[in-house]
């Protein structure tokens, strides 16, 4: 069966999922009422658009429901590849299942935004399913990789991971592969509970005239931490959207993002942060780098809530444009509703420092190199950020 | 070593050098003096190679080949140094590095292989003593949060690993304290040898007192006005610029 991604939607059975009928019906209501797809009339799809996706013929990936074991290594993997999906023996305290065992009552706390996500709750093919028991801190990292291959396939995913009350872990995703003319839409639901610490480091660099569409939710609960780094490298088209729930009092969210755009690759990322509880705070920081004709954009929104003082928010965007042609579209946004808070905002693009060009070649550099250094040293705040040695292995291969 | 005939260069089209001679053999000390705006920082970027400035008209050749068709990394490879007079701050890259990266490229331009990592940490803990410079603004990010007396030893260290042939200091005693300017000057008559020579621009007659040039030239307007020994220096600092141009 193959059709665009309005067919998958209207055609298929879409409760592999259990998700509760009202979100169901409001995810149906979205996708007909924004007629199948957003246009740049639409704020949140202004500089990013869709026809090509709409176009696209596809066929759904369904993933086989039992995993194919693997054998145990320095990372707890799990590795989806075509309809197969493999999985490391998980540790104590650690669950991992087929989202046919998701767990249902999270859902409550979740409304669904936007288009992305709308297509994924009605159409998602399945997921893993995760969860870290109370107080157990992982020592391994869990890995999970999405390798991506062949053409016109539609791969709809929906993730969840739940950290109980003082668990921690460590998780690294990566979108890799070579496909074409292709769809993925990823999403991750990350529930993370009282005094538990998550680090996640997303790595997103699949190869070919692939689109990927990838969410992460994180709702955070009393004095939880969160760190999450997405870094997208010369992909084709990629659209992230990061949204933090910040439920209660205490939370601490870092969100870095580094993305490298070559050609004409187009990488959008939409994140934002719901500050609804006091004595928060939340650290955004996102660096760009664009060659040649690729396009970015970048639209960080904070939302301090009415009750919700004391936070201390944090963003900033700086991009670099390589070309003439190269273009990034940055809105950094805040709306502040509660009075006694300390929030920051700023964007700024721009070239190569040419002093510090001028500088290293004067030195013996050639340009070529100077030009690598430089680009490495501008996004070495965030690469430093990461955690997972496989990705900063992966990033320094890049920047070099 | 370097040979410089008749050079004109401009920036913006304003015409900065007006037919500048100069001559400097291995071994010798050239300082280069004169007011605010005679063009001295022009000639110390138009011989590192920086495209801001366009030569017009005349020739610069070193050691025996013509310096202006180099790209700016060649020149450096080929053993031209510039101190700079505003060092840039590179955040994210570190001083270590970046000079490990900048050694290797002229290493392997003359044919040498890449030094270990071993040597190469030897020669940066003899070389930053030399300007007392702290082994901890060595791994630093280049120049970032130093101060301005540390940016200045941070070039003289950086020219101690290099040991270029020429080195040209521009303004290299703008915003040192008396202490810095000792310990610069000092790093630089330690590198000093019958093989390389320096060119010291400076506006003052102080740097003089510790680097004590062969040859000291008046730059006004574009040319060299006077040439003299040690002794010119002392002379326009008394007298002032002033006096140079009534001369003209």
């Amino acid at each position: 069966m193959s059709g665009t991604l309005i067919d998958f939607c209207k055609q298929l059975e879409p409760t592999a999922l259990k998700l509760p009928a009202s979100l169901l019906q409001a995810a149906r209501d979205g996708v007909e009422f924004q007629h199948h797809f957003p246009t740049t009339r639409e704020e949140p799809w202004k500089y990013t658009r869709l026809g090509r996706v709409a176009a696209l013929k596809l066929t759904p990936v369904k993933i086989n429901q039992s995993a194919e074991r693997l054998a145990a290594s320095e990372t707890i993997d799990i590795i989806f590849e075509q309809e197969t999906w493999h999985c490391a023996e998980p540790t104590a305290g650690l669950h991992i299942n087929f989202s046919a065992d998701l767990d249902a009552s999270a859902w409550n706390a979740c409304t669904l935004q936007g288009h992305v996500q709308h297509i994924n709750a009605l159409s998602a093919q399945g997921g893993v399913a995760i969860r870290v028991d109370a107080n157990t801190k992982l020592i391994k990292p869990l890995r999970i990789i999405h390798r991506l291959q062949g053409a016109h396939t539609g791969l709809i995913l929906h993730h969840q991971l739940i950290l109980g009350n003082h668990a921690s872990a460590q998780v690294e995703v990566f979108f890799e592969g070579t496909s074409e003319d292709s769809y993925a839409n990823v999403l991750f639901d990350f529930f993370i509970g009282a005094g538990a610490n998550l680090h996640t480091d997303m790595l997103q660099q699949t190869k070919g005239t692939h689109y990927g569409f990838h969410t992460q939710r994180i709702y955070q609960q009393k004095d939880s931490t969160v760190a999450l780094q997405t870094l997208t490298a010369h992909t084709h088209f990629t659209r992230n959207e990061v949204e933090v729930f910040s439920q209660e009092e205490g939370t601490h969210t870092q969100l870095y993002g580094a993305f490298i755009g070559r050609e004409n690759n187009h990488i959008d990322n939409h994140t934002y942060v719901h500050h609804t509880a006091p004595n928060c705070t939340s650290d955004e920081n996102y660096k760009g780098v664009l060659a040649d004709k690729a396009t970015g954009v970048f639209n960080g929104k904070v939302k301090v809530y009415q009750d919700a003082q004391k936070i201390n928010a944090y963003q900033s965007n700086k991009n670099i444009l390589l070309s003439d042609l190269a273009t990034i579209n940055a809105k950094p946004e805040l709306e502040i509703y509660a009075d006694d808070v300390k929030c920051s905002h700023g964007s700024t693009t721009g070239q190569l420092d040419q002093h510090a060009l001028f500088f290293l070649r004067a030195r013996g550099i050639s340009e070529t190199k100077a030009t690598d250094m430089l680009i490495k040293g501008f996004m070495a705040e965030i690469v430093g950020a990461v955690k997972s040695s496989h990705i900063q292995e992966a990033l320094h291969a890049l920047l070099d | 070593m370097l040979k410089i005939t008749d050079l004109h260069a401009s920036i913006n089209g304003t015409e900065i050098l007006k037919g500048l001679n100069l001559e400097i053999k291995a071994g010798e000390i050239h300082a280069i003096m004169g007011p605010n705006g005679a063009g001295k920082s022009t000639l110390a970027s138009v011989l590192a190679g920086k495209e801001d400035y366009e030569v017009t008209s005349g020739a610069i050749t070193f050691e025996d080949q013509d310096l202006l068709e180099m790209s700016i990394e060649e020149r450096a490879r080929e053993g031209v140094f510039l101190a700079f007079q505003y060092p840039v701050e590179i955040p994210g890259v570190s001083n270590v590095n970046f000079l490990k990266t900048a050694m290797n490229e002229i290493r392997e331009h003359k044919g040498m292989p890449a030094l270990s990592a071993k040597d190469f940490l030897r020669l940066v803990k003899e070389k930053s003593a030399l300007v007392d410079l702290d082994a901890s603004l060595a791994s630093r990010a280049v120049n970032e949060g130093f101060s301005g007396g540390e940016k200045k030893r941070n070039e003289i260290f950086q020219m101690a690993m290099l040991e270029p042939k020429l080195a040209v200091l521009d303004e290299t005693d703008s915003g040192l304290d008396i202490d810095a300017l000792r310990i610069v000057a000092g790093g630089v008559n330690t590198l000093k040898s019958a093989n390389n020579a320096t060119l010291v621009i400076t506006h003052y007659q102080r740097l003089l007192d510790h680097i004590i040039p062969d040859f000291v030239h008046v730059l006004y307007d574009g040319k060299i006005v006077k040439t003299g020994g040690k002794e010119l220096a002392l002379e326009l600092e008394e007298k002032g610029y002033d006096w140079i141009k009534s001369v003209e």
